[in-house]
């Protein structure tokens, strides 16, 4: 079945890639350039002062790429615990209302995050929740529930509970249904809609910054500080750090993502 | 109801346990604010051990963060037991913002900010609005290092300081140049005017809601009303509109011969210095001028960087830090702020590898071993010596006067 | 416990944190768009913040700049996004890598994709440079504008370059699940391949094509942080208008800031409504 596309497609295919990896390249070099000047193609000095900054704990990356991490783990799990029973109401039943529910559910992913997190701004402040980790991962639960949600849903569509129903006859407790049943069923699709919802969470700005107040402190805010004051090296360098993350997770996360219940599958259902 | 299975159910039960043991797990546990006032600076020093200080500061300028978070974050808590947290922000209206916010909910012990880098309107606002912790100037030993008979010391941008904030730097206008490449750089507006029309394109700055671009425009309005003396004092309608109008023609005029015809203006002072470190424009302009030796260090400008200020003069600011009235660390932000001004840290900083900027308290008034370690500095020679600078040095206007400029800008050059 | 009360309850919190958390938000921000400032005394209901910004220019260019921005990105990206899936799903050499190169775009967070168009295509970035190289320019003021321009092409090249790989997976899984019988029946009618695309092919991708484009849209719509770091400080787009209005010292432009955040808001729910009548007559989502 495999076959060489011919030249024109191939041509395409090729300017395609390279428009992709293209903007990563500079933020790249940049990270270990000292001078780079107008009309360089490559910077005049190296240096490893941007990679040095960033790994220093004055720089603040150290820590926002744990607060970071913190805050998109455990928005995923949350999401992940109240995503999971809808996706399988969604997934397994029919029932009156369910056209609405989805669109409820589907509306944080159209009607974007600010005009909401603008209105809760006041009720968060009030209960002493803006600037806290806490008020941070609910405001992330508005984007990145939907995603768990929706590719719970996906999963629970195709799967069959007759076997959770067999497991109980034999004796099985509830547990032990959910763990040896349940569990290796929607196993990779619950991969997928954590990597999703990691990665939505990971990316925020906005709400982050609305809600942190700046005190809860991720790496887009800092690379946003560095990128808008014109420090390129800097930037390059937590660009770098950003992105290893999601990459690394979609490498672990590979083998499921290109089988049947693939990320692309459950993106079908959006 | 068969079908559901069980350990569902137990997990929907556990849910709101998990999620309210989860969330409460996450709360930083909140200082209480202590209502009291300190009759000693002893007081002041055991009530802030074991403080944490929110430091909130603009956070684009690697070697200011490292002198902060490392160096004075270092001495703090050695010395005092006070941990230093430094928020990077983009705008200091930012940290304004939100302590009105928590001021209109009522929120008045627990605030999130404990201190501010600060000046000029956003002073104004949080004093106007009655935002600032104020009096306990005098508490601090370090106070006596200040000359508070210095007008442009006293006076933040025209409005009496009035023991409000600390005065943490000074700063004065000046402009930076390649000398490999521009041997006779303009030293005047008037030949600034000039200059700009011979070199169609190598010349521009940034829009009027950049506070860089802001103090350049305000160079052209003194120059258009002849000095800065009409313009003192609080703001003035009928002359606003005798001199705002040739100040909009002089820019106006340049536009086209300005960086893209002047169709478009940098947003941010970052933007120009792109632009000057890329060659793009010949010349650039900060009111921090410890910024170009700075930014020949990190490799940003060509090490032919040179500075000047104007043959008229050039605008100077003194900059501070503040304490909120809500904040719960009054305490230790107090002793923060002393030791700011103390000759340790104001020394550290004016060192041109740390920071390299200039000292806002009077060197005079140091032991003589100090004044001689100060004196002894060496001088990056991208950086104008500040004594120079501070033979022509013009005062800055009322906020008032600030932002009808920068709205008549908008209005009369940018579209 | 009947059927009906356990769906209930296995949607009970996300109906909690949806309605409560995202329903609630917006309810609290129409609210204080009224001018509804209780500790300020304010508690009348007023239409000042609308009346505000409605006469203000830049709240109108702003708008219009929101919607040429979203409307060129979400075409462009849905063409190249068709094309990119139907060359994808042919099988060939090396298919994997590009699949997963794609994949890999898809954890690319979208300010660090902004900040590399930024270096890419700034009047002294890397393509400048080479156009220098290859003495197509003299100097950076040759090369044209593409970052804080009018046009906004930075921002439209950054949403371009962060949706393709998205809607091109959405679209190439649709593709798989629909399979080639259909095409190749009317390939068996003597249709040729341009036909069968038109009349065959896309009909059958147009429902994901819409529900992907849409997503895309509203996403273009509500984004700060990219205009914030790539466009030009007036006009600027209106997420970003309605972040500085809060921000402002002037607690008094609060209000004007939730009325623009409820124009964003109102204008999406439009456009989720149009979803809803184009896809719910069809029988839901996984109908």
């Amino acid at each position: 079945m495999t076959a060489r596309l011919p030249i024109p497609l191939r041509l395409f295919l090729a300017l395609l890639i390279c428009w992709l990896m293209a903007p990563l390249i500079p933020l790249a070099v940049w990270s270990g350039s000292r001078s780079w000047y107008f009309p360089d193609i490559l910077p005049s000095a190296y240096s490893g002062r941007a990679w040095s900054y960033v790994f220093s704990s004055v720089s603040g990356v150290p820590e926002g790429l744990w607060q970071s991490a913190f805050i998109a783990l455990s928005a995923t799990l949350l999401s992940l615990l109240i995503g999971l029973p809808a996706g399988r109401a969604l997934g397994l039943y029919k029932f009156k209302g369910k056209a609405l529910f989805e669109l409820l559910i589907l509306a944080p992913l159209i009607v974007p995050g600010i005009a909401a997190a603008l209105g809760l701004h006041m009720v968060f402040l009030k209960l002493g929740l803006t600037g806290t980790m806490a008020g941070v991962v609910i405001v992330h639960l508005i984007p990145a529930l939907p995603y768990m949600t929706l590719v719970m849903a996906s999963v629970f569509a195709g799967y069959n509970p007759a076997a959770e129903q067999q497991a109980r006859s034999l004796g099985a407790g509830s547990f032990q249904v959910f763990r040896y049943v349940t569990l290796p069923a929607i196993l990779p699709g619950l991969l997928t809609g954590a990597l999703f919802t990691f990665l939505v969470s990971w990316s925020q700005y906005i709400l982050t910054l609305l809600i942190g107040g700046g005190r809860i402190v991720t790496l887009p805010l800092l690379l946003f500080n560095f990128a808008s004051a014109g420090r390129n090296d800097i930037t390059g360098a937590i660009s770098m750090i950003y992105i290893l993350p999601g990459a690394v997770l979609l490498l672990i996360a590979g083998r499921y993502l290109t089988g049947r219940n693939s990320a692309a599958d459950s993106l079908r259902q959006i | 109801m068969k079908l559901m299975p069980v350990s569902l159910k137990a997990a929907q039960k556990g849910l709101f346990l998990i999620l309210t043991l989860f969330i409460l797990s996450l709360f930083i546990p909140r200082a209480f604010a202590n209502g009291m006032t300190y009759k000693s600076w002893d007081e002041v020093v055991t009530a802030a051990k074991g403080g944490t200080v929110n430091w909130f500061m603009w956070g684009g300028a690697d070697n200011i963060n490292q002198y902060v978070s490392g160096w004075v974050g270092a001495e703090l808590k050695n010395r005092y037991g006070i941990t230093l947290k430094r928020i990077g922000i983009n705008d200091t209206a930012e940290a304004v913002n939100i302590v009105l916010g928590e001021k209109k909910a009522g929120i008045d012990d627990a605030g999130s900010v404990d201190l501010i880098w600060i000046n000029g309107g956003n002073f104004r606002t949080m004093k106007q609005a009655g935002l600032l912790y104020c009096g306990y100037l005098e508490l601090l030993p370090n106070n006596r290092l200040v000359n508070w008979r210095d007008a442009s010391i006293a006076n933040d941008f025209g409005l009496p300081v009035e023991g409000c904030e600390v005065p943490w730097n000074r700063a004065q206008f000046a402009f930076a140049y390649d000398s490999a490449r521009t041997p006779n750089p303009p030293r005047s507006i008037r030949e600034l005017i000039d200059w700009v029309k011979a070199h169609p394109g190598e010349f521009t700055y940034p829009a009027a809601s950049d506070f860089n671009g802001s103090v350049f425009i305000r160079h052209v309005f003194y120059y258009a009303a002849g000095g800065p003396e009409k313009l003192l004092g609080p703001f003035d309608q009928a002359t606003y509109d005798a001199v705002a109008p040739k100040a909009w023609k002089i820019l106006n005029d340049m536009k086209p011969y300005l960086w893209r015809k002047g169709q478009t203006y940098p947003n941010a002072i970052a933007a120009l210095a792109q632009l000057f470190a890329n060659k793009e424009v010949a010349l650039y302009f900060d009111y921090d001028p410890a910024i170009f030796g700075v930014n020949v260090e990190n490799g940003t400008f060509p090490a032919t960087t040179r500075s000047y200020g104007l043959g008229d003069g050039t605008i100077g600011n003194t900059n501070y830090v503040a304490i909120p009235y809500n904040s719960p660390n009054k305490a230790a932000a107090m002793v923060t702020a002393n030791f700011l001004m103390s000759f340790d840290a104001q020394y550290e900083k004016a060192k041109p590898k740390i920071w390299g900027t200039t000292p806002a308290i009077d060197v005079a008034k140091l032991t003589e071993a100090e004044q001689k370690s100060f004196h002894e500095l060496p001088r990056n020679p991208a950086v104008v010596a500040p004594e120079v600078l501070a033979k022509h040095v013009l005062p800055e206007l009322h906020p008032d006067w600030i932002r009808a400029i920068e709205k008549g800008w908008q209005e009369n050059v940018a579209q | 416990m009947t059927e009906r009360l356990k769906i209930l309850l296995l949607l009970a919190p996300a109906l909690l944190v949806i309605g409560g958390l995202f329903g609630g938000g917006l309810l609290l921000g129409l609210i204080e768009s009224f001018g509804y400032m209780p500790l300020l005394g304010q508690t009348e209901l007023n239409l000042e913040a609308y009346r505000a910004i409605f006469a203000s220019q830049s709240f109108w260019s702003g708008l219009g700049l929101s919607l040429y921005i979203s409307t060129v990105s979400t075409v462009i990206a849905g063409g190249l996004a068709i094309a990119a899936a139907l060359v994808l799903r042919r099988a060939f050499k090396g298919r994997g890598i590009i699949r997963f190169l794609f994949q890999i775009n898809l954890t690319v967070p979208h300010l660090v994709g902004a900040a590399g168009i930024l270096y890419l295509f700034s009047q002294s970035g890397l393509f400048a440079r080479l156009a220098h190289a290859l003495g197509l320019i003299g100097g950076p003021s040759d090369f044209p504008a593409l970052v804080f321009d009018p046009l906004a092409i930075g921002i439209i090249l950054q949403y371009v370059w962060k949706e393709v790989p998205f809607i091109a997976l959405i679209l190439l899984a649709n593709m798989q699940a629909i399979g080639r019988d259909y095409e190749s029946v009317a390939r068996c009618l003597g249709a040729g391949p341009v036909q069968v695309f038109r009349h065959v092919l896309l009909p059958l991708i147009l429902p994901a094509l819409f529900a992907g484009s849409m997503i895309i849209f509203a996403f273009t719509f509500g984004a700060y942080e990219i205009p914030a770091l790539l466009g030009e400080t007036y006009p600027a787009p209106l997420p970003v208008l309605a972040y500085r209005a809060f921000t402002d010292v002037d607690l008094a432009r609060r209000p004007e800031a939730l009325a623009m955040a409820m124009i964003i808001a109102g204008l999406a729910t439009l456009i989720l409504a149009g979803y809803a009548k184009l896809f719910y007559q069809r029988g839901g989502i996984n109908g």
